[in-house]
């Protein structure tokens, strides 16, 4: 049951923590968490309907703390000068994708939080909208007001970049 | 279904307003993952073609192994954590099972010295009965008493008669007078 129904999403779990982390080390450690998670309760797992967005969400809330402890430690003067975004590249994508594919991930990764979580679970994943309200704990609209504001947003700015090389 | 590029334009339009379908949105990728992309759609395709790209980041093969690994460590973390935990409850239903043990004896007990104390209880369920038993009783006690009286009246009278006989040895002398 674990191996069959757990184990396959661990790459969309991975990508998510990823998109919202942008760091592949502290990913994996949150699909680790989520995983032992899912092992401790896994007596009630028959319990849940859609294993996958419940998964999903667990990985949403475990990224977004590590996120405010990172924030924290952030305003400690040692840790200070340490750069998340070094190790967010690996060697594998420095050397492989374009510089406009590096260009469009730095522009969703300046985009709202909940902006980019919507645009990586629709664009990226393809969940439905209902999908990912149940993720997010968003209702529709907002799911859509937030789809718009971040699909328009890189569309602008990559349009910007390419025009005037901004 | 090959598309034209106008057929496209339209779909693309109503993209950036968040009204198409998943399948029309998997229509533009695929399109855009392909050749022959007109230039003013090159933004588009990009886009397209990082979402693509971000879809086959996967975690190594290795993290299966070190999944379950990680998942069995904690499950017999949780074992441990139960065994003290069943010590706790342990310790408790002990506690619980000495104090139930003294109180059966001291039970016992009370049960044992109230039987001895059985002969003092209720014999009757009618006072009036009850009050009749208890004046004959108190009348035994009473003709005991009467008789005894009767007795201690004898006893008297031996003690008088000793009296004078003391009396008349210390002076013999006046009874002679006397008589």
């Amino acid at each position: 049951m674990f191996e069959s129904r757990v184990l396959p999403v661990k790459n969309k779990l991975f990508r998510f923590a990823f998109r919202l982390l942008g760091s592949s080390e502290e990913a994996k450690d949150v699909v680790q968490e989520v995983f032992i998670r899912v092992w401790n309760g896994r007596d009630q797992m028959a319990s849940i309907d859609n294993m996958e967005a419940w998964c999903m969400r667990i990985t949403r809330n475990l990224s977004l703390d590590k996120i405010r402890a990172r924030q924290r430690k952030a305003t400690d003067p040692i840790d200070a000068s340490f750069d998340i975004q070094n190790d967010s590249r690996t060697p594998y994508e420095a050397t492989e994708n374009s510089e406009n594919m590096q260009r469009i991930n730095d522009l969703i990764a300046s985009l709202p939080e909940k902006q980019r979580q919507v645009m990586h679970l629709r664009d990226i994943e393809g969940y439905s909208y209902n999908e990912i309200c149940e993720i997010l704990e968003l209702d529709m609209n907002q799911v859509k007001v937030n789809l718009f504001r971040a699909r328009n947003a890189v569309r602008e700015k990559f349009v910007k970049i390419n025009a005037y090389g901004l | 279904m090959p598309m034209d590029s106008k057929e496209i334009g339209q779909l693309l339009e109503k993209y950036w307003n968040c009204e198409t379908s998943l399948e029309e949105e998997q229509v533009l990728r695929s399109y855009f993952n392909g050749s022959n992309v007109p230039d003013q759609m090159k933004d588009a395709a990009e886009l397209f073609r990082f979402f693509e790209s971000e879809r086959k980041r996967t975690l190594s093969a290795a993290f299966d192994h070190d999944i379950m690994h990680s998942v069995k460590k904690t499950e017999s973390k949780t074992k441990v954590i139960s065994m003290v935990r069943w010590v706790q409850v342990a310790r408790i239903a002990a506690g619980v099972l000495v104090m139930v043990a003294a109180g059966y004896f001291v039970r016992n007990e009370i049960m044992k010295s109230d039987e001895q104390s059985q002969a003092l209880t209720d014999t009757f369920s009618d006072p009036k009965d009850a009050l009749e038993e208890t004046k004959k009783a108190l009348m035994l006690i009473s003709k005991s008493f009467g008789k005894a009286k009767e007795g201690a009246g004898k006893i008297n009278m031996f003690n008088e008669a000793e009296q004078k006989i003391k009396e008349k040895d210390k002076n013999p002398d006046q009874d002679k007078t006397s008589i």
